[in-house]
């Protein structure tokens, strides 16, 4: 039912091709992915170390351009887009979460928040704002700069910074891989409730069963190509399949 | 440790291109200043051996410099019968007697136009002669003369050219018999020599007198004993030399002018080495800085502190020798370019070619090594004190903070400079003073950066977030953003220390000039006269109102070589300033003379000898001291006209002091000066020159050494270029980070250009106010010490064009590191660590 519904995709790909090196030398990273990600779900991508998981986000999210195929954010082309307009895109349209060093280090994490929104000259929503910081728990540590904040609270200014703006996805890369799991936990948790309570789309990149597990589909690739989905997914059935791929 | 610092080497070859800019920059400078000077100095002594190679024992002019201007001593000489005298001592093989006057070449028809030049006695004696012919013969009858080769073709003449010369005498008509060089250049004289044969030299340079300016004798005897057995014949004025003495004093004061250059041309480049260490410190401290990681694995793997100390001077030796070798090369190249462009501006350096010493090239190596050596010292002690676990936890920004000993010391220093500066007793201790003040601010340099970070702040307001970003950057590190600021703030201090005090001084002694009267204008006839039709042509220029002729002469007061002047007092007292300080023009009876007053000289009613240059000499009285004014100097002392006829004879006046309009000074000036155009012999010069002239010579000399500075500030900016990039280096993740959530790259690059303005405004302002300060304090002190009273101009237009040219630097530096900054692909940078 997930994987049908084409119309209301926030995002998807096309028979998407990215190749690194030449001759023998050559890698498939993606061997041809069609997919898509449904509006208003929290969408999982699974499998083995170099499959091609984060190639197919930066891909999707027009950081980084595919060898041939397609990639849409929305109804939007973005392998036809100049750099200048797909920096305009993921400002406007998108939200990032990275493993780690996510925030700018001279600014404090009120400001990190509202970076994107400065950064398009947008005056933020005070009661959306506030509502997220009070989710993510951060309330008195927005005068803190970044090195004066554990990593898991970092992580949470990264989570309010892609939230704020509303973007129409949020792509997120291991985001809790850097982090103990009670922290984890805490950040699975403030952005499954983005999805439940404000319609919010997520796409994750983990190699964590139990973070999938907090998704409503996951997505298993193995060399560069879509080989499984598993809705609804449990911790043990993510970690069954995924024991799989070592046979 | 070795193989680990040139691996160390290797792998930030590309971290390490600024400190190798930076050490091949200043030693550049420094060996092609030192190339340049070598040349001029080893020409101009070259040109000395090479026109008195051969003397033996020379007589010349017992002291030149005596009197002050117009090198009066000039027109003292040697007669023909005092001259035969000492050529006829037993021992003397040759001789050589010295005449030069002023000739011109009058317009010709279809030629290049009328040149002046100077008309030199030909010196039949090979050996003694300094000229070499090219083309032709000697000159040998009247009518014959030689031209050197520049003159040849700038006039357009050649052997067998008919041409007529024009000389005190008048006009002659001449044969251009042969062309002459000296040595590698073409003329002995700045614009050009004549040489005339002894059979017209006398009537065409001297008007008909026998006699010689210097005289240079080769002997078969020994010099001292040549020396010896001339001396008695040295009439006074004049002493006898040996040829090494006199080829010694020679070299001595025509290489002094080289070696002055030297001098001050290797101070500039020291200084462009000096802030070089600024620079080449500042790289070693960032590099290490982000090295700090990889030298933490170093010391977790068993290396011990002192061998990543090593390791790292090992790495500093080698890119100080790499650096230096390449700056000598650069040195030679800039030497070329230097030539030629000073060539195509119309200065053209004596000599030819450059010899390559080995000198200033172990000089130069040796300098830029041992001050890249010395500057990698104190990150590389840094670096081996940090703890492995520290090292590991730092994240790639480093950032340090300051002591309060640091923050003591430099308010001590900068309270005791200034103080001393302000209220030292003596120059040394407000030499000290200045010193300590400028140590204290590069020490306080961090608190400086982060002071003037939190100024900049509200002015970065209207950039907004790259504004503020940038500031946020330069705060960050601000050891380092003082580092680089400072590079800058040396030269804009010095530059504009000079301005302002160098400004200050000359307005002083501009209007300490202007208070002096003097004469409109002084014209004056070199072996001429100023007879009555040249007297008249001046009065019927519109504008003049009185011309007063006055006869002068060079003679001897005492053994001193003076001017004697004789006149129609009243008449002169009319058009000039001259003021009777003891006595009166009443006072000047016959057997009686006026002098100008003195320190040391002849007091009232002393009597002084006074001997002509033909050796009669005559006692007189003092009667009356002339107040020291500009005119009295042309004056120098006065006689009634008997006495200056018993000793010089009745010769016609060679002098005039001119009168004009007032305010038509300027206007009559072009007349007065076509007038004597005409004349080879006159000179005409305005009276109140001085004052323009020391004027002139003061912005030359500010300018001059501001343009040497310029050096200093191109390395200032090559540390700017550096550390942005470096930093941007550094923070190439952070600023990937900003471009994945859309800021665009237009945004980041003005970032990095805002942060490249803040750095250099922060060097401009601090050295601007530091040299305003330091010039307004030393200026107060002279005051203070030397009891003058110069007061301090304030320079408000070149110091705001010092503070213009500074920010556009601090732009110009940006425009690399911007670029670089997006560069990188928007993933790479977020995926680099
Ligand atoms: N810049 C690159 N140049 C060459 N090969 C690359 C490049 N980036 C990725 N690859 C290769 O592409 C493949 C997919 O890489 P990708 O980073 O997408 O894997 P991944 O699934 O995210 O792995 P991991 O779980 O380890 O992060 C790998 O084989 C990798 O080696
Ligand atoms: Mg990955």
């Amino acid at each position: 039912m997930v994987s049908q519904a084409v119309s209301t995709a926030a995002a998807r790909a096309v028979d998407a091709r990215k190749t690194y090196g030449e001759g023998d030398a050559v890698v498939h990273a993606l061997a041809g992915v069609t997919v898509s990600f449904p509006v208003g779900r929290f969408t999982a991508i699974m499998g083995p170390s170099g499959s091609g998981k984060s190639t197919l986000m930066q891909c999707v999210a027009g950081l980084d351009r595919l060898t041939s195929g397609s990639a849409f954010i929305g109804d939007t082309d973005i392998s036809t887009l100049s750099k200048t307009d797909l920096a305009l895109l993921r400002r406007d349209r998108l939200g990032f979460i990275f493993q780690q060093y996510n925030l700018i280090p001279s600014l404090n994490a009120r400001e990190n928040a509202l970076l994107p929104l400065t950064l398009a000259g947008r005056e933020p929503e005070q009661a959306w704002f506030d509502e997220i910081i009070a989710t993510v728990g951060l309330g008195e540590r927005l005068k803190n700069l970044p090195s004066q904040l554990s990593g898991g609270q970092q992580q949470r200014v990264a989570v309010a910074r892609a939230l704020v703006p509303r973007p129409d996805i949020v792509f997120a890369d291991e985001p809790t891989g850097a982090l103990d799991s009670r922290s984890g936990a805490e950040i699975l948790t403030f952005m499954r409730r983005a999805v439940d309570d404000s319609g919010q789309t997520i796409v994750m990149v983990t190699h964590d069963p139990h973070a999938a597990s907090y998704a409503d589909n996951v997505l298993f690739l193995a060399d560069g190509q879509i080989v499984d989905e598993m809705p609804e997914p449990t911790t043990d059935r993510v970690l069954d399949r995924m024991k799989r791929f070592e046979v | 440790m070795r193989t680990l610092a040139w691996r160390g080497v290797r792998n930030n070859l590309g971290r390490y291109v600024a400190t190798l800019v930076a050490i091949i920059t200043g030693v550049g400078f420094f060996t092609a200043t030192t190339f340049v000077s070598d040349r001029v100095i080893s020409s101009l002594e070259g040109d000395v051996d090479q026109q008195y190679g051969n003397v033996d024992a020379a007589v010349v002019l017992a002291d030149s410099t005596a009197d002050l201007s117009g090198d009066p001593g000039k027109d003292l000489k040697l007669s023909a019968r005092q001259a035969d005298r000492i050529t006829s001592v037993p021992g003397v093989d040759g001789s050589a007697g010295l005449l030069t006057a002023p000739v011109a070449f009058p317009p010709r028809r279809g030629h290049p136009s009328a040149k002046a030049a100077t008309g030199r006695l030909w010196i039949d004696d090979a050996e003694l002669n300094p000229l070499e012919l090219t083309s032709g013969r000697a000159p040998k009858g009247a009518g014959e003369v030689a031209v050197d080769r520049g003159l040849a073709e700038s006039v357009d003449l050649k052997v067998g050219s008919r041409v007529k010369v024009a000389t005190l005498a008048g006009a002659f008509d001449a044969t251009v018999v042969g062309v002459t060089k000296f040595g590698s250049a073409d003329a002995l004289d700045q614009d050009g020599t004549v040489s005339v044969p002894a059979a017209a030299a006398f009537d065409w340079l001297n008007s008909g007198q026998r006699e010689y300016q210097a005289l240079y004798l080769r002997g078969s005897v020994d010099q001292a004993q040549l020396e010896r057995e001339i001396k008695p014949l040295t009439p006074e004025g004049y002493t006898a030399q040996t040829g090494e003495q006199f080829l010694t004093d020679q070299r001595e004061s025509t290489g002094a002018i080289g070696r002055y250059l030297k001098q001050a041309l290797q101070a500039f480049a020291l200084l462009a080495l000096f802030v070089g260490a600024f620079v080449i410190y500042n790289t070693f401290s960032v590099i290490v800085a982000q090295r700090l990681r990889e030298l933490a694995v170093l010391a977790a793997i068993g290396a011990t502190p002192k061998q990543i100390k090593r390791s790292l001077r090992l790495e500093g030796l080698i890119i100080g020798l790499l650096g230096s070798a390449l700056g000598v090369v650069a040195g030679l190249v800039l030497t070329f370019v230097l030539i030629a462009v000073l060539k195509a501006v119309g200065v053209e350096l004596p000599g030819s070619g450059i010899k390559v010493g080995l000198a200033p090239v172990v000089q130069g190596i040796l300098l830029g090594t041992v001050i890249t050596f010395l500057s990698v010292n104190i990150p590389a002690r840094r670096a081996a004190k940090t703890e492995p676990i520290e090292a590991l936890r730092i994240s790639a920004v480093d950032a340090t903070s300051f002591s309060r000993r640091r923050k003591i010391t430099a308010a001590v220093l900068v309270v005791l400079g200034a103080g001393g500066l302000v209220a030292g007793g003596s120059w040394a201790a407000i030499g000290f003073g200045a010193l300590l003040l400028f140590v204290g601010v590069i020490v306080a340099g961090p608190f400086i950066a982060l002071g003037g970070a939190r100024l900049a702040r509200p002015l970065m307001k209207p950039f907004g977030l790259e504004g503020r970003l940038a500031v946020d950057n330069v705060a960050r590190n601000p050891g380092r953003t003082a580092t680089t600021a400072n590079a800058l703030l040396i030269g804009v201090f010095l530059v504009t220390l000079v301005t302002a005090a160098g400004t200050s001084v000359k307005d002083f002694a501009v209007g300490e000039l202007k208070k002096l009267q003097s004469a409109d204008f002084i014209i004056t006839s070199e072996g001429g006269s100023i007879d009555p039709q040249l007297q008249a042509d001046f009065k019927r220029i519109d504008g003049v109102k009185a011309i007063t002729p006055f006869r002068r002469e060079t003679v001897t007061i005492d053994g001193k070589v003076a001017r004697l002047s004789s006149g129609d007092i009243p008449a002169i007292q009319k058009v000039a300033d001259l003021e009777f300080a003891r006595g009166s023009a009443a006072d000047l009876q016959p057997g009686t003379i006026a002098v100008t007053e003195a320190d040391g000289g002849p007091r009232l009613g002393a009597r002084v000898r006074v001997t002509d240059s033909t050796g009669k000499s005559q006692t007189l009285r003092v009667s009356a001291l002339l107040a020291p004014t500009i005119d009295a100097q042309q004056i120098g002392a006065l006689t009634a006209e008997p006495t200056f006829a018993g000793l010089v004879g009745r010769t016609a006046p060679t002098v005039a002091f001119l009168d004009v309009d007032s305010g038509a000074q300027t206007k009559t000036k072009d007349a007065i000066e076509a007038r004597a155009d005409q004349r080879p012999d006159i000179t005409a010069e305005e009276g109140n020159v001085t004052g323009q002239l020391v004027s002139s010579i003061f912005d030359f000399v500010i300018n001059a050494v501001n343009g040497l500075l310029g050096m200093s500030v191109i390395v200032a900016l090559i540390g700017i270029i550096n550390t942005l990039s470096l930093s941007i280096l550094e923070r190439r993740r952070e600023l990937g980070l900003l471009r994945v959530v859309g800021m665009l790259d237009g945004r980041v690059q003005r970032m990095v250009r805002l942060e490249s303005l803040v750095i250099a405004g922060l060097g401009t302002f601090a050295g601007i106010a530091l040299g305003l300060f330091s010039a307004w304090a030393l200026i107060f002190s002279i005051d203070r010490i030397a009891e003058a009273d110069i007061g301090f101009s304030l320079p408000i237009g070149q110091t705001l064009l010092v503070l213009v040219l500074g920010l556009g630097l601090g732009l110009l530096a940006a425009l690399i590191p911007a670029r670089r900054s997006t560069r990188l692909d928007v993933l790479e940078a977020i995926q680099a660590t």
